[in-house]
């Protein structure tokens, strides 16, 4: 992609407080907080797809038992997640995957802007942790019926496809197969808004990511490095 | 404003598409369509954490046996509601109880203009269900600390409390178990994000609110 300086979707922000309680910048202090006592091997980061996760059964039995820690913020953008990862939320861990969902909630970018937010994030992951993975989940398609904006996150997801092996440590995982049923139709089912996952539809994302995540794990880390040295 | 300008809390507004993937209207389609082979005793109507509490195990263990419906959308306000209640969602049933839960996304409004728009709210589940009683649960504390919000929402409550007092349909029903400490902190234990419940935060709150719901659909109504 030309001119990442330029892409709005790549520039570092805070959450902006339009409601006056203060809540993002609470939950990111409290993320710095966990930092400086926990180990976590997996490291989730992401908008309210993350954050949701933590709040079902799936997290206790699927996530958590791999020491997992979650830093998830409702309505985040790429550039509050850049801003984040920039400002603590990496300050003493040393997971050896990080998961990262986001970019649904860029509504004011293109797909290829937001898809550049997603690898400028994934870029800053691999530079500050050289020996962990980053596992990018595709964006899910939304809505009842079909509408501009799950042709936006599709191509989201074309384009991390195409940019994301180049990281060499990252990969796309994409798991929207199976949401949108035959007649164009998302099943409240599975996204009680056409939006947020149930805890149905974290049941089927979460089979193919926990076993990713168990094979990455089990990888021996000697094994991993010795082809580089 | 001025006093002639019509209260935004209650007037009946639909919720603009402006992310663009008609999701509140397909909500809204949806619940019209689903009340028309339901029964419900129980309707719950409100924003995002009535919406929430269908999602975790809380509601089919306490609210499903009460044989309960759920039309909860996330980030409505007052005025939401009201043109969701106003436009079909009361049209083909006749639960025996409403409970309303709204309020909190009310931004940039007046605790003054919230209470009225939660009374007008109230008056539409009367014009339409003449049989049915309304219990107004009292919105939440937020923010991890003290902030404007939480006063703002104290006041509705405060304002809320006393109005329904002249309404013999409608009740008022504090549903904070306590979840500001004595430090004026909330924990992510009980609001993970600080507005939003957790499973633990909801079980506070439900088991409470499943007994008076029982109480009040074992009793004949008041008047
Ligand atoms: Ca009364």
């Amino acid at each position: 992609m030309s001119g990442d300086g330029m892409n709005p979707a790549a520039v570092a922000q805070p959450g902006e407080d339009v409601r006056g309680d203060d809540r993002w910048m609470s939950q990111h202090t409290r993320f710095v907080q966990e930092c400086k006592d926990a180990e976590p091997d997996v490291l989730f980061v992401g908008d309210s797809m993350i954050q949701l996760m933590q709040q079902y059964e799936v997290w206790r039995e699927v996530f958590s038992p791999l020491h997992a820690l979650n830093f998830g913020i409702g309505g985040d953008t790429t550039c509050n997640v850049l801003w984040r990862l920039q400002n603590g939320e990496l300050q003493n861990i040393h997971p050896k995957v990080v998961v990262l969902w986001v970019g649904t909630n860029n509504y004011e970018h293109t797909a290829e802007q937001v898809a550049g937010g997603i690898l400028a994030i994934a870029q800053l992951l691999t530079s500050r942790l050289p020996n962990a993975k980053v596992v990018v989940l595709g964006l899910l398609p939304r809505g009842e019926q079909p509408n501009p904006l799950r042709q936006k996150n599709a191509a989201v997801n074309d384009f991390l496809r195409s940019w994301l092996p180049r990281l060499g440590q990252a990969l796309l995982l994409d798991v929207s197969g199976g949401f949108v049923h035959s007649d164009g139709a998302i099943s409240p089912q599975d996204m009680f808004d056409f939006l947020h996952l149930t805890s149905t539809g974290y049941r089927t994302m979460a089979k193919p990511l926990s076993d990713l995540l168990r094979q990455i794990l089990n990888e021996a880390p000697e094994d991993r490095r010795a082809p580089l040295v | 404003m001025s006093a002639e300008d019509p209260n935004p809390a209650a007037t009946p507004t639909p919720c603009e598409d402006t992310q663009g993937d008609g999701r509140w209207m397909s909500l809204h389609n949806r619940f019209v369509s689903d009340s028309k082979d339901k029964e419900p005793d129980v309707l719950f109507v409100g924003d995002s954490l009535v919406q929430l509490m269908h999602q975790f195990g809380i509601w089919r263990q306490l609210f499903s046996p009460l044989h309960a419906l759920n039309f909860g959308v996330g980030g409505d306000a007052t005025q939401h509601v009201l043109w969701r209640l106003s436009n079909g969602e009361l049209d083909n049933i006749s639960p025996k109880v409403v409970v309303l839960w709204v309020g909190t996304n009310n931004h940039s409004q007046t605790a003054e203009q919230i209470c009225e728009g939660i009374m007008a709210i109230v008056q539409v589940i009367k014009n339409k269900l003449p049989h049915a009683r309304t219990l107004v649960l009292g919105v939440l504390p937020r923010g991890k600390s003290p902030n404007p919000l939480r006063e703002r929402n104290a006041k509705v409550n405060e304002l809320v409390q006393e109005a329904v007092l002249s309404v013999p349909h409608a009740s008022f029903l504090n549903v904070d178990p306590g979840f500001v400490h004595s430090n004026g902190s909330i924990s992510h234990h009980d609001m993970y994000d600080y507005l939003h419940l957790t499973p633990q935060g909801y079980q506070a709150v439900c088991e409470p609110l499943h007994a008076h719901l029982k109480s009040m659909l074992d009793k004949p109504p008041e008047n």
